[in-house]
């Protein structure tokens, strides 16, 4: 019986139908988490229209609005695309703040030394330390899950901790990294050879996002072409039916969560290189958990990651702007995107409870035609 | 000298304990009926926020209790909507609850920034002061406050619950079977539901005593700094059952008292390695006990009615 039903539904949806639906469903939970934003926005005593408009002028009203919102959305697309590729293997990689962490250290030990090299190699040598950086912490507790079955949300989350304490610990004196005689502590600035380019004068805007932008693509033709995408897919719809097929199931875990280390450590050293200049303790500041949220708008296709990940940094840029005008308190803005995620995957049961409301319908037309016959 | 140092060091992992105990009762509650309440964590700074409000504005920790236990309530109402009702992912629904407290408390806490580490009315101790002065036993065990003995003794009162009540046997016939459950006649939905809103209310509880029973006041940006995925490994590692999971809430407690202790003493080791050791504890028992023991048969899956 309940076979039987699964099977209908493949038949009786048509595709395009299916991609219908699973368009609209983002940008209805999205509607849906705005319009609630709007009411807690009237409920702190300010017109939400104003409000929204603040955050509208704030994100698209100006090129150096513009500039900001690609500068806040590169982090957010490297770490989002680490976490959806997680999500399409069946995984949690809520490690991203950690792996950010990680992946600055390693960039601003590179970084802060006076290399006698041409900016773009020094460059490049302060990413490839990010991401070695990183996939070695990132090994632990994906060596963990994959291998001794240990629960990769809790284990990623304590790493993120471990890595804040860690990072405090290498920009206080007397650690080599720390500025000496500084106030707040904080790593030495990284050199000008180090530094990444400005792509537009007046603002902080650096290539992170073209970085971003081609990782996002880069990993949607994987996703979609090589026989790693596959199995990653494979494992995510089906773990029980990927092992009997001959997917090294652990070693294709570990893989996924590694790959979203390495990610996150790019994305922390282009935080460093590109905007921070320095290493110090709290510089992510939530971005590793909104990079889950921007997964999961996406639903885990890469390319989807890029619209998300961009909404996402234009709430942000235009939250504070926002702040400013209005002084709701750009905090509002996290909250707004924890709905907007919150109501897509409510949204996502309204559907399936119309999926199956069809297929009854379905199936009842046809038994009555049974009938008649 | 030695003695003293152990002394309150004990009487440290109480205090610090006490709240991971309380938020870990709720879990083991929600987890056993088969919901797995990630937003735990958030729960938890909400009612600590709470707390730390209601005790600034009124200066009336009871009230400040029961307030937040009210606001629990009402999130560990919303995540059973989302989860129970709407079958939404477990773990997705946890961690977005999450990062909006995170937003919420920081955006509330904004507003009562004149009650800035601030130190406001806190829970009394319990005892009185002529209990104090028994040796070791006196300030280890008298010189609690209230949260402390409550988080001593709900242990065994939510263990009686879960195994001599016939709430507490639904309770688990509905996490292992639910479809049997619901032939059975139990009202699947609704005990959901109850185990999912008491881990709300026991989440914020344990927020509100982190802040009223030992700091006193809220930190803005992560008040809770983890602890309530702490309490979740603490279940998986306690095995799902309340005592258990209090003892190893107590170790996490301790680890904690521990680094707070040598980080004053002055130790050699730098302070932010003490500072990870709660956290690198949490993952390394999390290690240790994988396939040892056996989580509730629908842990984390959602129920469908309609699924035979």
């Amino acid at each position: 019986m309940k076979k039987e039903t699964k099977t209908n539904k493949f038949i009786s949806i048509p595709f395009i139908g299916e991609l219908a639906l699973s368009g609209a469903r983002p940008l209805i939970g999205v509607f849906l988490g705005l319009l609630a934003g709007a009411g807690l926005i009237a409920l702190s005593g300010v017109n939400p229209l104003h409000a929204y408009r603040a955050m509208l002028e704030g994100a698209i009203g100006s090129p150096q609005a513009i500039a900001n919102v690609l500068v806040r959305a590169s982090p957010l697309l490297l770490g989002g695309v680490g976490v959806a590729i997680g999500i399409k293997s069946g995984v949690w990689n809520i490690g991203i703040e950690g792996y950010m962490y990680a992946g600055a250290i390693g960039a601003g030990i590179i970084g802060i030394m006076a290399l006698p090299v041409a900016p773009i190699v020094h460059i490049i040598l302060a990413m490839l330390a990010a991401m070695v950086f990183a996939a070695v912490w990132g090994f632990a507790p994906a060596y963990m899950r994959a291998y001794r079955g240990v629960n990769e949300v809790v284990a990623t989350i304590m790493m993120n901790y471990v890595a804040i304490f860690l990072t405090s610990w290498l920009v206080h004196e007397p650690q080599f990294m720390a500025e000496p005689g500084s106030f707040f502590p904080m790593s030495l600035l990284i050199a000008p050879t180090a530094k990444l380019p400005i792509l537009m004068k007046g603002t902080s805007l650096h290539p992170g996002f073209i970085i971003g932008i081609a990782a996002c693509v880069i990993f949607y033709l994987v996703l979609r072409f090589t026989p790693f995408g596959f199995r990653t897919r494979m494992l995510g719809v089906n773990p029980i039916g990927s092992r009997y097929a001959g997917v090294k199931v652990k070693k294709q875990i570990l893989l996924v969560l590694l790959i979203g280390a390495v990610l996150g450590g790019l994305a922390g050293a282009i935080e460093i290189l590109g905007l921070k200049m320095r290493v110090y303790m709290d510089f992510v500041a939530g971005v590793g958990y909104e990079s889950v949220a921007v997964a999961l708008l996406s639903g885990g296709n890469p390319l989807a990651v890029i619209a998300s990940a961009l909404f996402f940094a234009a709430l942000k840029a235009g939250g504070a702007t926002m702040s400013i005008q209005t002084g709701v308190g750009a905090p509002m803005t996290t909250i707004i995107e924890a709905l907007c995620v919150i109501f897509v995957i409510a949204v996502g049961h309204g559907e399936r409870m119309r999926l199956r409301r069809l297929e009854a319908k379905a199936k009842g037309t046809e038994e009555v035609q049974e009938n008649d016959n | 000298m030695t003695i003293d140092i152990i002394v309150d060091w004990l009487q440290a992992t109480l205090r610090w304990g006490a709240p991971l105990i309380i938020v870990s009762i709720g879990e083991v509650y929600a987890e056993r009926s088969g919901v797995i309440n990630m937003g735990i964590e958030g729960i938890m700074l909400f009612g600590a926020l709470a707390g730390v409000a209601v005790s600034f504005l009124t200066e009336n920790v009871l009230l400040a209790a029961l307030f937040s236990i009210f606001l629990g309530a009402l999130f560990g109402l919303a995540v059973a909507y989302l989860t129970v009702s709407r079958r939404t992912n477990q773990v997705v629904t946890g961690l977005m609850l999450n990062l909006a407290a995170l937003g919420g408390s920081n955006l509330l806490f904004a507003l009562l920034s004149e009650s800035r580490h601030e130190r406001v009315a806190r829970f009394p101790i319990l005892f009185p002061e002529v209990f104090h002065n028994i040796p070791i036993l006196g300030p280890i065990l008298f010189r609690q406050p209230v949260s402390t003995w409550i988080a001593l003794i709900l242990p065994f009162l939510a263990a009686y619950v879960l195994y001599r009540t016939d709430w507490g046997l639904n309770v688990r016939a509905v996490g292992e079977n639910p479809q049997s459950a619901a032939t059975a006649g139990l009202p699947v939905i609704k005990l959901k539901y109850q185990a999912v809103i008491l881990s709300g209310i026991f989440a914020a509880l344990g927020g509100c005593v982190l802040t009223l029973g030992e700091v006193g006041y809220f930190a803005s940006g992560g008040m809770t700094a983890g602890r309530g995925f702490v309490v979740l490994a603490a279940v998986v590692v306690g095995g799902w059952d309340p005592i258990r999971t209090a003892l190893i809430c107590l170790v996490f407690g301790a680890a904690d008292a521990a680094q707070l202790r040598m980080q004053t003493a002055g130790s050699v080791i730098p302070y932010q390695f003490l500072q990870m050791l709660p956290y690198l504890i949490t993952v390394i028992a999390l290690a240790g006990v994988v396939g040892h023991t056996r989580p509730p048969k629908t842990w984390g899956a959602p129920y469908d009615p309609k699924d035979v």
